[in-house]
């Protein structure tokens, strides 16, 4: 039984940690390092860091942040938003990241996770897909923070994905992002049957028996967890004991 | 022909942007104070520092405490399209303050799916709504004539939306009518409002109407018959109902995107599959598919389209930044709607080239200029 990767997803804007509902809204949470160190210190698994309108806004700047996160965490980091060729990635990188994840480029310019693979290796290469319900059980690949269709169906381009060289994928459900209404579990049964590399589930976790849900459907190895710890609904330990009192592998802390 | 677009909006003819969001002086009623800053920020700081909003909060108990009525009968209209604004001013009225709104929509010129269904949801989670949906072909054709003549294909839309309302209240014996915000205030225009919380029905032709009443189009063959639908009740008859236009936004602290998170938690409000045309948003203005050529032509008259606006609001709300709403309007700002094109023209009834010569008659020499057989704006925020 693989062991479930419990995962803060901390959306950025500028100097803020924000959290949004279907990738729409800008609602200032706070200051993402103070809880980057609360998740760490709490048991996360590893960490995300996306910077959600970067490429809306046509930039990138994570890295100081990263930079300074790195500083007191010790757990694998993920940063996405705005990375758009092999430089920014290693710029993301030697800032003390540990994956890049790419959406809005990788769409625009596949060979991008090829280019990114062969230099970094496919372990430090996610490819984030923000998937949305245009007809029952079909998904389209959307970017600009949800803003752009793609018109390409997120199964086809996960296999393209994997094909290229990505070592994992996170896979958001936008209709589900920021509501509390449970993860979209056939989506991400539906992309987990079509790739061998692992996923990172995101999008609607409300409880945390949707956790359990999750792993008595899926062999998913990954949670993405933004609303329930931002507002204190359900912490980190709590989600973990629970995943523990139902016999599932956890890393205790 | 060409328009005297300086004129008729009484237009200043040198362009400045405020330095603090990013509208311009070709807002029409936009005041701009002697450090270039105008008056929706200056709004908008008053709002966040003066204001007592416990204070205000308390009027609000005060007023609907003199119209609750108690009896099973509506004591209050919400003007509402089940769109983020009108939805949270009924939900807050209804399961905050206690009272009993009828809600009244005005059907959009062609609604979107979206749109009905958020209508649908709103409803469902709990209010009466009215829905007023005029004649089609008379709809249409003023849509036509709005389009011709005022540069605006909305028109016909605001007439209901402005007059419907009055018309339910003074039907059903209903004095309060509850708005959103204030327009004129919050995002600029005439400030005499700004300290009171309501307005007065004879400002209607001149800040909803361009002037122009729905009884105006008899001169251009559209009947009386036709047109009562669009128009105001008598103005006696909205006196004797002891009518009063309230803005919620002068009682509570006005936060479009406060309204969005509390709508989708609580009248189950979806924003759009993808951002609006001409802008960057997913969550506004999303019912009706003619609306990107109301804004459009805005873009056209004023050298302001939607991201402008939008920017400009988000960033006195503290949302983004002035850089980042610049971004954003040099990305989107005066798109041209395609996607909804074609159903436009065919819903007005006017052809492509008919429409190619009402925006080029609507473009003021002061703002536009062709460059190599392209129209493009002299100056923008960003150049």
């Amino acid at each position: 039984m693989t062991m479930l990767r419990v995962i803060p997803r901390l959306d950025i804007k500028g100097p803020n940690l924000i959290k949004s509902v279907q990738l729409e809204g800008l609602r200032v949470i706070g200051d993402p390092n103070a809880f980057a160190l609360k998740y760490y210190a709490e048991g996360a698994d590893e960490l995300i860091f996306m910077d959600s309108v970067a490429s809306l806004y046509g930039r990138n700047s994570l890295s100081d942040l990263i930079r300074k996160a790195t500083d007191n965490i010790f757990i694998p980091i993920t940063v996405g938003g705005g990375i758009r060729n092999v430089e920014d990635a290693a710029t993301i990188l030697r800032s003390g990241a540990d994956k890049v994840a790419l959406n809005t480029a990788a769409v625009a310019n596949p060979e991008l996770i090829t280019m990114l693979a062969r230099k970094f290796g496919s372990q430090a290469v996610v490819v984030s897909i923000d998937a949305k319900e245009i007809s029952e059980n079909h998904w389209e690949v959307y970017t600009d923070m949800g803003r752009e269709r793609s018109g390409v169906s997120v199964i086809d381009w996960a296999k393209k994905a994997e094909q290229l060289g990505a070592g994992e994928i996170l896979l958001t459900s936008i209709d589900r992002e920021g509501t509390r209404k449970g993860l979209n579990i056939e989506l991400i049964k539906l992309v987990n049957e079509a790739v061998k590399i692992p996923i990172i589930a995101s999008g609607g976790v409300g409880k945390k028996e949707d956790l359990v849900l999750l792993l008595q459907k899926t062999n998913v190895s990954g949670i993405a967890v933004a609303d329930s710890l931002h507002y204190n609904r359900c912490g980190l330990a709590e989600m973990k004991n629970f995943l523990s009192e139902n016999n599932y592998k956890v890393r205790n802390f | 022909m060409k328009h005297d677009v300086v004129g008729k909006y009484n237009l200043p003819t040198d362009v400045i942007y405020c330095k603090k969001c990013t509208i311009s002086n070709q807002r029409p009623r936009i005041i701009f104070d002697a450090e270039g800053i105008c008056s929706a920020c200056r709004y908008s700081e008053y709002k966040r520092e003066k204001i007592d909003w416990n204070q205000r909060e308390q009027e609000l108990i005060d007023l609907c405490n003199k119209h609750r009525k108690n009896n099973g009968e509506f004591d209050c209209i919400v003007p509402c399209s089940g769109g983020k604004d009108g939805s949270f001013v009924a939900h807050q009225l209804k399961y905050k303050y206690g009272m009993n709104p009828l809600t009244v929509t005005w059907a959009p010129l062609k609604a979107t799916e979206i749109g009905r269904k958020n209508l649908d949801s709103f409803i469902g989670s709990g209010f009466t709504n009215i829905l007023g949906t005029p004649d089609g072909k008379t709809t249409r054709r003023l849509t036509n004539l709005s389009t011709k003549f005022l540069g605006d294909p909305f028109q016909p839309f605001i007439y209901g939306q402005t007059n419907f309302p009055l018309q339910i209240a003074v039907k059903h014996n209903i004095s309060l009518i509850f708005y959103g915000e204030n327009g004129e205030v919050e995002y600029g225009g005439d400030m005499k409002n700004a300290h009171r919380p309501t307005r007065d029905i004879q400002d209607h032709d001149k800040h909803y109407f361009s002037g122009l009443a729905p009884e105006f189009w008899q001169e251009h063959g559209v009947s009386l018959n036709d047109l009562k639908p669009f128009m105001s009740p008598k103005y006696e008859d909205i006196k004797n109902n002891k009518t009063e236009i309230h803005f919620f936004g002068y009682y509570k602290f006005w936060d479009p995107q406060e309204n969005f998170y509390y709508c989708q938690e609580h009248t189950g409000f979806i924003p759009n599959t993808e951002r609006s045309e001409g802008t960057y948003s997913k969550y506004a203005s999303l019912d009706d598919s003619i609306d990107g050529f109301h804004y459009y032509l805005g873009f056209i008259k004023f050298g302001i389209g939607r991201a402008t606006s939008d920017a400009a609001h988000e960033i006195r709300d503290g949302k983004i930044t002035r850089e980042e709403g610049i971004a954003l309007i040099k990305k989107f700002d005066g798109e041209f709607p395609r996607k909804y094109f074609k159903d436009f023209l065919a819903y007005a009834d006017v052809t492509e080239k008919e429409l190619e010569d009402v925006v080029d008659s609507w473009r003021s020499d002061h703002l536009w200029e062709k460059v190599n057989g392209e129209w493009r704006l002299k100056q923008t925020i960003w150049y």
